[in-house]
């Protein structure tokens, strides 16, 4: 067993997920094939052990085995192998875990991990599954992700005004990181064909958001709950939950975007006799299954487990990034690990950048490799909360 | 030819028209494997004569009631079941597919898998008549529709239409089948209606796309949203959401109806029909499927028949009933009279009472009979005369008294009112609780006195508990099932003894419930494994509805009866809230608190009154208190059996389901113990009634015995 190594990590902006977003006219493939062509072009790694991909709505244009094509398409080497994973959610950090995995077997040298997801083209669900199975409702049972929200803060007392309070923060964040270019080494523009530029910024986040603004917004989920009875579904596990507090709207949950991200995952020897220089060491991983009617409380137990694999304590994580696919779930875990807020998302989340499924877990790894190298940290735990109830961590450790 | 299908060839005199009639020996047709073997060597007779259509009709006045539940009730095994509807699948989709038209002419009711044979048709003439009914009323047995009813029905109506229909097993009557999309043609008698169908068969070509169903054709399009679209999926997801709110997971069957409708959609439509059936085999066998069948068929039917019970003379000798107390209970016992026939005197000493159970009774009919005209609406209401006048029940035949629930009053309206009657009048009482003898002890004619219990809201409840006195006679029983019969209710008889049967059982109920909460249990919880053992309502919505003020005072008039049940916890809380001002859901919050009339949640200050709240898995205690608040009534129920309150099993199970609700997936307290068995439910009783209480212990003579209830 060797340790695996990020030599590099991009990502794209993010672009709102609509037909009014920026990246709305480009392909899921010409996304995904730019980060591949700009890792190329920085780490000049032309031929690769495989290229692992996750994408959670892999149909339509995302359906196929997208990773082969964008790696024909970026000018890596045919040689260069695809495969697509999804994890929901996770799918972009279960990549680089996955690569990560390859490396360290010894059995792969180099591998490229990463994720894609054109939300504004490809409808969220679309791919079907057994999810949506009345079926599958009678045996397993499941409510919508906005349900378990607002179902995980009713269980801790999560207050309409704490989620907002969390949402604005979010923004102000990440207008803060956009103003002081905390993202300049890892984020490359997307461009079009005729090689003019599409987007270079973060779409989403807002400067003038106020929390006044927030508190007029209607709760999502609340008809969906309350009127068609979904709310009641959550009895089966939580039959003392008479009644839950609907406090999640588009203000507060993640926001739908475009984007792809990508990272160069090999061993220090491998990446060394080619050039390259380390950025950091994956020093831990984990994924866990929990309650999944609640379904966004993974982070926890996926903590608990990296943090004892890696024989770490909470406290030695210099930097946390805690998807934001609610705003719930960044609090509550805040709370549980009782961590000094500020070292949460400091850039802003996905709240203020939005959430592009499957590329979400590889951004976070440049996000948080950024950060690490702007302010001198040295550790930084990624998590995010996964559908049915599961969840992912990797520690990684700067060099 | 087969028996029971008689088949007219196709000749040139008919035009090519074969004709297959349905007339199974006996009244009515019912499908089994000889129903299934007998069509089809009927149809193959009839397509051997080249026919250019074919005309199914029925022999009987009904088309065909549904399955022949005895070829299903005793089979407990899957293959069999399966085999049976996969042959039915098969011949079923032979008709509709065999290119040669077919129609068929509904002049009495299709039901279940009578009219899956109706939607293998390719055009259904339909008697233009309320006592026509159509649908798939499968789920209220615990089973689905399983001969391609829930592949055909969302075809053919669409699929938020057809799970509407079959979720609740609702019915459609005849003169509303065109409009609801379940007959293409109706027509005001069966002779018009096989004309109808002969015209449409006589311009309908064979192979032409009328010949074929919707769902065999190029250009088919589900009507309304697609199963497969994003929308429709939403559809099935909260038609999920919504069986759950309803069932709390008690129903099996609801959620496998979903989950056919939506898989065979993804299938072609033998692929559909395979789904289904493997589902309907599941479901048939399960013990949940018998004990339903037997208590919401076999029972009911009998009830209905008054099977076993005395004979109730062709003539009562009732013409005029008097009901004394114009409460809710007294006007819609006055109203349902009036609709039977009867002349009716609603008493009450107040004239507001009288004002408003006037009203009460207009609304009622005035609803019930809008499909009438505004004369015979008149008709009915002038049947009911209003009165405080003693005098105006001369000559009455049966009383019915709903006072307030007091011995001594009700003592005091007997001695009133008998001194008016007849020497061949009944007197009822409508008590809920009074022992029928005590009362009896105020009549001359305790020989004619008698209990009639009825369940509130009585428009709609359908059970009424008869319960003997000591003197009452056989002939009392015999007219007051006559009366029964007349007014349309599932009759019960039971024996004298506080609470009779019914509501002796409903206050081991209720009790259980406060007592699990006065002990520390969240009320959430408790209301909560109500309803996931699938009780109709959970208890502590009955005390607010019926007031924690009344049922603080029925617990202390059963002290009297039943030493120690004021000393329980559970009445001690009752108590303690009603001295708390928290009354019920009228006088502005019980159990629950209530916001413009809506029920919000469990009252907060509840806790104040119990132990401190028992800690635990929230998940294990609702599946404990929930074999608790139905072992509390099987206890009780047990020792009505042994002191002969009930003495035939099905009495105690249709009155416990039809009138208080009893969890109906169970069948009953009865089918209960059968399907748990009766030594396990002893052994599980001697157990509770060590931690919780004597209440909880077996019955000694059941206990000693434990014989099976149904063989």
């Amino acid at each position: 067993m060797t340790d695996a190594w990020i030599f590099d990590a991009v990502r794209t902006p993010r672009g709102r997920g609509k037909a009014t977003g920026a990246l709305y006219a480009t392909r899921p493939v010409d996304l995904l094939s730019q980060v591949l062509a700009a890792l190329k072009a920085r780490t000049g790694v032309e031929t690769v052990d495989d290229v692992v991909i996750g994408c959670v709505t892999q149909t339509g244009e995302q359906g196929g085995c997208l990773a082969r094509f964008s790696a024909l398409q970026a000018g890596l080497g045919m040689e260069s192998p695809g495969v697509m994973v999804n994890r929901f959610c996770a799918s972009g950090l279960e990549a680089v875990n996955h690569a990560a995995v390859m490396v360290a077997s010894g059995h792969y040298d180099v591998v490229i991990a990463g994720g894609v997801e054109s939300m504004s083209r490809v409808e969220m669900g679309s791919d079907g599954g057994a999810i949506w199975d009345a079926r599958t409702q009678t045996l397993v049972g499941s409510v919508p992700q906005g349900v378990s929200a607002d179902l995980l803060a009713t269980m801790h007392g999560v207050t309409r005004g704490d989620v907002d309070a969390f949402a604005i923060e979010s923004h102000r964040r990440a207008c803060a990181a956009e103003a002081g270019g905390a993202s300049s080494r890892s984020r490359v523009p997307v461009v079009d064909e005729a090689g003019l530029t599409v987007l270079d910024r973060d779409e989403t986040p807002r400067a003038d958001t106020t929390i006044e603004a927030l508190s007029k917004l209607k709760p999502s989920f609340e008809m969906m709950g309350r009127q068609f009875g979904l709310d009641t579904l959550v009895r089966r596990a939580y039959p003392q939950i008479e009644r839950i507090d609907h406090v999640h709207h588009a203000g507060n949950s993640s926001g739908i975007v475009d984007g792809a991200a990508a990272v160069l995952v090999a061993s220090r020897e491998v990446g060394e006799r080619l050039g390259l220089k380390p950025r950091a060491r994956i020093r831990a991983m984990a994924v866990v299954g929990d309650e999944p009617f609640v379904m966004l409380t993974g982070p926890l137990p996926a903590t608990r487990k990296v943090l004892k694999r890696a024989g770490m304590a909470a406290s030695d994580i210099d930097h946390y990034e805690v998807n934001e696919a609610f705003a719930v779930v960044p609090i509550v875990y805040q709370r549980t690990f009782d961590i000094d807020p500020a070292r949460i998302n400091p850039l802003g989340g996905a709240i203020a950048l939005g959430h592009p499924l499957g590329a979400t877990g590889a951004m976070l790894v440049s996000t948080a490799l950024d950060n690490l190298e702007r302010t001198g940290g040295t550790t930084a735990l990624l998590t995010l909360c996964v559908g049915g109830g599961m969840g992912i961590a990797t520690i990684l450790e700067r060099v | 030819m087969a028996t029971g299908f008689l088949t007219d060839i196709a000749t040139a005199e008919n035009g090519g028209i074969a004709t297959i009639t349905i007339q199974l020996p006996g009244k009515v047709n019912k499908i089994n494997a000889e129903f299934g073997v007998g069509l089809s060597a009927a149809w193959d007779e009839v397509m051997g004569g080249a026919a250019r259509g074919v005309l199914i009709v029925s022999g009987h006045k009904d088309f065909c009631v549904g399955a022949d539940l005895d070829t299903i009730f005793g089979v407990t095994d899957p293959a069999a079941i399966l085999d049976l509807v996969r042959m039915l699948d098969g011949l079923f989709r032979r008709i509709e597919t065999s290119g040669i038209p077919v129609a068929c002419v509904l002049a009495g009711s299709a039901l279940g898998g009578g009219f899956e044979l109706a939607m293998a048709c390719h055009h259904r003439v339909v008697v233009d008549s309320p006592r026509v009914s159509l649908g798939l009323p499968e789920v209220n047995l615990g089973v689905i529709p399983g001969a391609g009813g829930t592949q055909r029905l969302p075809r053919l109506i669409g699929v938020q239409a057809a799970l509407d229909l079959m979720l609740q097993g609702k019915l459609v009557r005849g003169n509303k089948a065109v409009v609801a999309g379940l007959a293409h043609e109706a027509a005001p008698t069966p002779e018009a209606a096989v004309a109808l169908a002969r015209a449409w068969l006589a311009a309908t070509k064979p192979k032409s796309d009328a010949a074929k169903q919707p769902w065999d054709r190029s250009d088919y399009a589900w009507p309304g949203l697609s199963p497969n679209s994003a929308d429709g999926r939403n559809v099935f997801m909260a038609a999920s959401a919504m069986v759950y709110k309803k069932t709390a997971g008690a129903f099996p069957a609801a959620d496998a109806i979903l989950a056919v409708v939506q898989e065979g959609a993804r299938l072609n439509f033998d692929g559909g029909t395979l789904v289904e059936a493997r589902a309907f085999a599941r479901l048939a066998t399960s013990g949940q499927a018998k004990d339903m069948m037997r208590t919401f068929w076999y029972q009911r039917t009998a009830a209905e028949k008054q099977e076993g019970l005395p004979v109730a003379p062709a003539d009562p000798g009732i013409r005029k009933v008097a009901v004394l107390g114009a409460g809710m209970m007294g006007a819609g016992l006055a109203a349902i009279c009036a609709q039977a026939g009867y002349t009716v005197v609603l008493r009450d000493v107040a004239q507001s009472a009288l004002n408003a159970g006037m009203a009460h009774v207009v609304k009622g009919i005035g609803e019930r009979l809008k499909h009438k005209s505004a004369e015979e609406r008149a008709t009915v209401i002038g049947r009911v005369t209003a009165s405080s006048e003693i005098s105006d029940l001369d000559g009455t035949d049966l009383v019915i008294e709903a006072v307030f629930e007091n011995a001594d009053l009700k003592h005091r309206v007997i001695r009133e009112v008998e001194a008016r009657l007849g020497a061949r009048a009944i007197f009822a009482s409508n008590t809920s609780a009074l022992p029928i003898t005590g009362l009896a002890e105020a009549s001359v004619r305790p020989e004619q006195f008698i209990g009639l219990h009825f369940f509130s809201p009585v428009e709609q409840m359908p059970l009424l508990e008869i319960i003997r006195g000591r003197a009452t006679t056989e002939e009392t029983v015999a007219r007051c099932l006559a009366f029964c019969r007349a007014i349309g209710k599932l009759p019960i008889v039971v024996n004298d003894g506080y609470g009779f049967y019914t509501t002796r059982v409903f206050s081991a109920y209720i009790l259980e419930g406060a007592q699990c909460v006065a002990e520390g249990y969240d009320p959430v919880l408790v209301e909560w494994a109500a309803r996931v053992a699938g009780m109709v309502v959970p208890p502590l919505q009955v005390f607010d509805e019926v007031t924690l003020r009344l049922g603080d005072h029925a617990l202390s008039q059963a002290e009297a009866f039943r030493p120690g049940i004021a000393g329980l916890a559970g009445a001690k809380l009752v108590k303690a809230m009603v001295e708390a001002g928290r009354i019920g859901r009228a006088q502005g919050g019980g159990f629950y608190e209530y916001k413009d009339g809506r029920r919000e949640g469990i009252w907060p200050g509840v806790a104040a009154f119990c132990a401190p709240r028992v800690a635990g898995d929230a998940v294990a205690q609702v599946r404990a208190l929930s074999e608790r608040l139905l072992l509390a009534q099987v206890a009780e129920t047990l020792r009505a059996w042994d002191e002969r309150i009930v003495t035939r099993p099905q009495d105690a199970d249709v009155g416990a389901v039809f009138g208080i609700g009893f969890a109906p997936n169970t069948g009953g307290p009865l089918a209960y113990v059968d399907r748990h068995g009766a030594a396990a439910v002893r052994a599980r009783l001697v157990e509770l009634a060590s931690t919780l209480g004597a209440r909880f212990a077996p019955s000694p003579g059941w206990a000693s015995t434990i014989v099976p209830f149904y063989g």
